[in-house]
């Protein structure tokens, strides 16, 4: 048995975990994200915003980058698994690029939740 | 496509590199005893010679700046002639009862493997921190 034989069903386990299913992208307006889009559109409190990538479809492209990165991850650890020419450390450095990516974008959900709930707690 | 590790395109392929210095190495250990190759000579050491060239780096939207990467350039091998010995048993020695030996010399083999997983273990020290400064700067702001 392989010492690595673990790691697939690690990644495995990872990737059906149900906090994961935001890395989809076709399972991408989960409540979390849908909450925040009104932050996208404050076009009638600054109408001078400049035509640009509204902040939802920014916030798209940070999640399918998560999740290619995770793709990535996981085929480089299938190429090392399944004997095809990929280097030990390659897979593991993939990994660990997904993972900061990974943790990168719970940090910012965290800060847009964090801001939501201080929205909410404000007094009228 | 975000880059959370900075420069470690390079780093990757400096462990490639390395990593090939010392299959090298290995495969150099291995044969010091092949008096007969595949060419029905002995074995002659292999070098790895390295290069550095310029390759797209991976920037935001894969127009980042061109930057020099290190790669390997060929697997040369050693002109050294091979060493001689007198081995009149050898099914290998020739009329006067010497043997053809790879010019491969076992000490100079090892001192090259120390300063290649050396190189390798260097490497990884950057990935390392870079990880780990990555990972600080998330927490930037917790309490």
């Amino acid at each position: 048995m392989s010492p690595l034989s673990a790691i697939p069903q690690t990644m495995y386990n990872f990737g059906s975990m149900p906090g994961t299913d935001a890395v989809r992208p076709s399972a991408m307006p989960t409540p979390g994200i849908d909450g925040t889009t009104p932050l996208g559109q404050p076009g009638e409190i600054n109408p001078s915003q400049p035509a640009g990538d509204s902040f939802g479809s920014v916030l798209g492209k940070l999640v399918s980058d998560v999740n290619q990165k995770q793709t990535a991850a996981n085929a480089a650890v299938d190429g090392l698994q399944s004997g095809s020419d990929v280097p030990l450390h390659q897979a593991v450095i993939a990994m660990e690029e997904a993972n900061v990516s990974f943790q990168l974008m719970v940090e910012v959900r965290n800060k847009l939740l964090d801001s939501y709930q201080e929205l909410m707690r404000m007094q009228i | 496509m975000i880059q959370p590790l900075s420069g470690i395109q390079n780093t990757v392929a400096a462990l490639d590199a390395e990593r090939t210095r010392l299959d090298v190495i290995s495969e150099n250990i291995a044969n010091a005893n092949t008096t007969h190759g595949v060419d029905g000579k002995p074995y002659q050491r292999k070098v790895v010679v390295f290069e550095s060239a310029m390759q797209q780096a991976m920037g935001a939207g894969g127009n980042g700046s061109m930057t020099p990467q290190l790669h390997v350039a060929r697997i040369d091998t050693d002109k050294r002639a091979p060493l001689e010995i007198y081995a009149p048993g050898n099914p290998d020695a020739d009329a006067r009862g010497m043997v053809a030996t790879p010019n491969i010399n076992i000490h100079e083999e090892m001192a090259d493997l120390i300063a290649a997983s050396r190189a390798f273990e260097a490497n990884l020290a950057v990935v390392k921190n870079e990880k780990s400064m990555a990972m600080q700067t998330l927490s930037i702001g917790k309490h």
